[in-house]
């Protein structure tokens, strides 16, 4: 496990640097160094690599890390292996109320961060209905179905929306929808990495509850564990990290059930104090390659993020269903 | 070390009835009684779960209605019937969860901690287990396991509800060998529900029998006594 966890930190600046050059403009680290450090707003390739490059860069990291993290919170808090903030409907709680948050007009919050509310509360929302689901079912299919089921629910919603909307707003709700890396402005940046770290930190602050979460509820509240504090904050904090980077990227599919997975199968342990670092490695590194992808294929073709990520990851959880309910 | 006194036992409508009891640190009991007669929920409230009716539950003059579920977790431990096991949890680290009421917030295990871990591996012969998976072990030892992670708690007191049931003759008296010698040892208070009256009468474990509404404890009966009382 040693050597993996070395190996990703590895592979990490390496998809960092492929990301960077994958662009279709190249441009040199002088410039990457000077527009971070002595931005100078008169050349053009500094206003590139700020305006651009570096949100585009960070977010990558921060879309993959965050949204492997809450998927891995939620399949230990379900017990589930299938379980994820897309397949689970917390993106598309997010979906409704930004659908209805973008082109309806009704603002829920004043200001740039009224967004991260808006997801936030859609994801939460649907956090707690999925919760009180899963209490009263025992197969871990009929979740997912539940999920699957929720998310044609406030889809229907936002086609009713999308109906009635005017052309200009149906148009940023439809990019938004596909997923993108690139919507982000280096202003935002310093803000949602700061709540990004606040997650982080409490994440880490959950090992120990959620190593118990793994015998089950029941053998884990007697050893002294409070179950609904437990619940409550693990569920806050999915709905936090979801939220909010589906608040600025979209709905990405299948990362935060795909990745967990794959960490778990890498690293064979259920101590989550390697799984948080492994998820958040695992999937920074994942979505970097993704973008980076997308990036080379610019020149030809813009592909929606969410599509990549649907094709890749698809066929993945497939292959765990045959592995492991057969 | 657990003083039963006229204790009510029932979910909302009281079910069982206890006379009172006193069970003894050093040794184990065994609750028999026909299927549905509130056995379970005689363990539920034993640990807590279930709200005591009417009379109380007093361990070492405490009644339980006072215990915190800290206090709790640190005072008594459940194994139940059967625990599955879990995808890449070692035996280990399943054992080590044992220790949660004592470590840090942060559930970092300490030498201490580490050495009781293998001291009741040993006590229970499955020191070779450790590394294993607990996903990918037998039946038998899975259940070994389950009850070493109870004495890796380290509580005064373990219930046990129906342990032997997914298990096979040999374990089956294996098991409860085990327990019979360890709670001598360490000096616990040990209850285990169970349908294996040979087994108990075997191991000359007191008994503790619910029929018709009413929990008695008897130190001796006769196989015939046992079942006439129970049907």
């Amino acid at each position: 496990m040693k050597w993996i966890i070395i190996c990703l930190w590895c592979l990490l600046p390496i998809a960092m640097y492929v990301h960077i050059i994958s662009g279709q403009i190249e441009v040199s680290f002088a410039s990457f160094y000077q527009a971070v450090f002595h931005f100078d707003a008169n050349d053009t390739m500094q206003v590139l690599v700020r305006e651009f490059r570096i949100p585009r860069l960070l977010m990558a990291m921060m879309a993959g890390a965050g949204l492997s993290l809450s998927g891995m919170l939620m399949q230990t808090l379900f017990k589930n292996p299938l379980a994820g903030p897309y397949v689970l409907g917390i993106n598309s709680g997010a979906s409704l109320l930004m659908a209805i948050s973008l082109m309806t007009g009704i603002q829920f919050f004043q200001s740039n961060f009224g967004l991260i509310g808006t997801a936030f509360i859609g994801a939460f929302g649907a956090g707690i209905l999925m919760m009180s689901v899963a209490q009263r079912l025992r197969s871990q299919l009929s979740l997912l179905l539940v999920g699957l089921m929720f998310g044609s629910f406030t889809s229907a919603f936002v086609s009713i929306i999308e109906s009635l909307a005017g052309a200009d707003s149906l148009k940023s709700f439809t990019m938004w929808s596909m997923g993108s890396l690139q919507q982000v402005e280096f202003g935002q940046l310093g803000a949602i990495v700061l709540i990004f770290c606040v997650a982080l930190v409490f994440a880490f602050l959950l090992v120990k509850p959620l190593n118990l979460l793994v015998i089950g509820e029941k053998p884990a509240q007697l050893l002294g564990l409070s179950i609904k504090k437990t619940r409550r904050s693990v569920l806050l904090l999915t709905a936090l990290i979801a939220g909010l980077i589906t608040a600025f990227c979209g709905p990405i599919a299948f990362v935060g059930m795909a990745i967990p997975n794959l960490t778990r199968l890498l690293f064979q342990t259920t101590n989550h104090r390697h799984l948080i670092l492994g998820n958040l490695l695992i999937g920074a590194i994942f979505l970097l390659f993704m973008d980076a992808f997308i990036q080379v294929l610019e020149a030809f073709i813009s592909l929606p993020l969410n599509a990549i990520t649907s094709i890749v990851g698809a066929p993945f959880v497939v292959f765990l269903l045959i592995r492991k309910l057969k | 070390m657990i003083q039963l006194n006229q204790v009510g036992i029932g979910y909302q409508k009281e079910i069982l009835r206890t006379n009172d009891i006193f069970l003894e640190s050093g040794k184990v009991y065994a609750l028999v009684g026909r299927n549905g007669i509130g056995k379970s929920t005689f363990i539920q409230t034993i640990i807590g779960q279930q709200i005591v009716l009417s009379g109380d539950i007093l361990i070492d003059q405490r009644s339980i209605s006072t215990f915190s579920s800290k206090e709790l977790s640190e005072t008594i431990a459940l194994v139940e019937t059967r625990f599955e096991g879990v995808e890449y949890l070692t035996v280990k680290d399943y054992l080590a969860l044992g220790r949660a009421p004592f470590t840090d917030a942060y559930g970092r295990m300490t030498s201490v901690d580490w050495e009781i871990v293998q001291k009741t591996a040993a006590d229970l012969s499955i020191g070779h287990l450790l590394e294993k998976n607990t996903d990918c072990i037998s039946d038998g030892e899975r259940q070994l396991c389950a009850v070493g992670r109870a004495f890796v708690q380290e509580t005064p007191i373990i219930l046990l509800d129906e342990p032997t049931a997914f298990l096979d003759y040999i374990n089956r008296n294996k098991l409860l060998e085990i327990l019979v010698a360890l709670a001598s040892k360490k000096n616990k208070c040990i209850i285990l529900s169970t349908h294996d009256i040979d087994l108990c009468l075997d191991q000359a474990v007191p008994l503790l029998l619910a029929s018709s509404g009413k929990i008695e404890l008897f130190s001796s009966l006769s196989k015939d006594e046992i079942l006439n009382a129970m049907y």
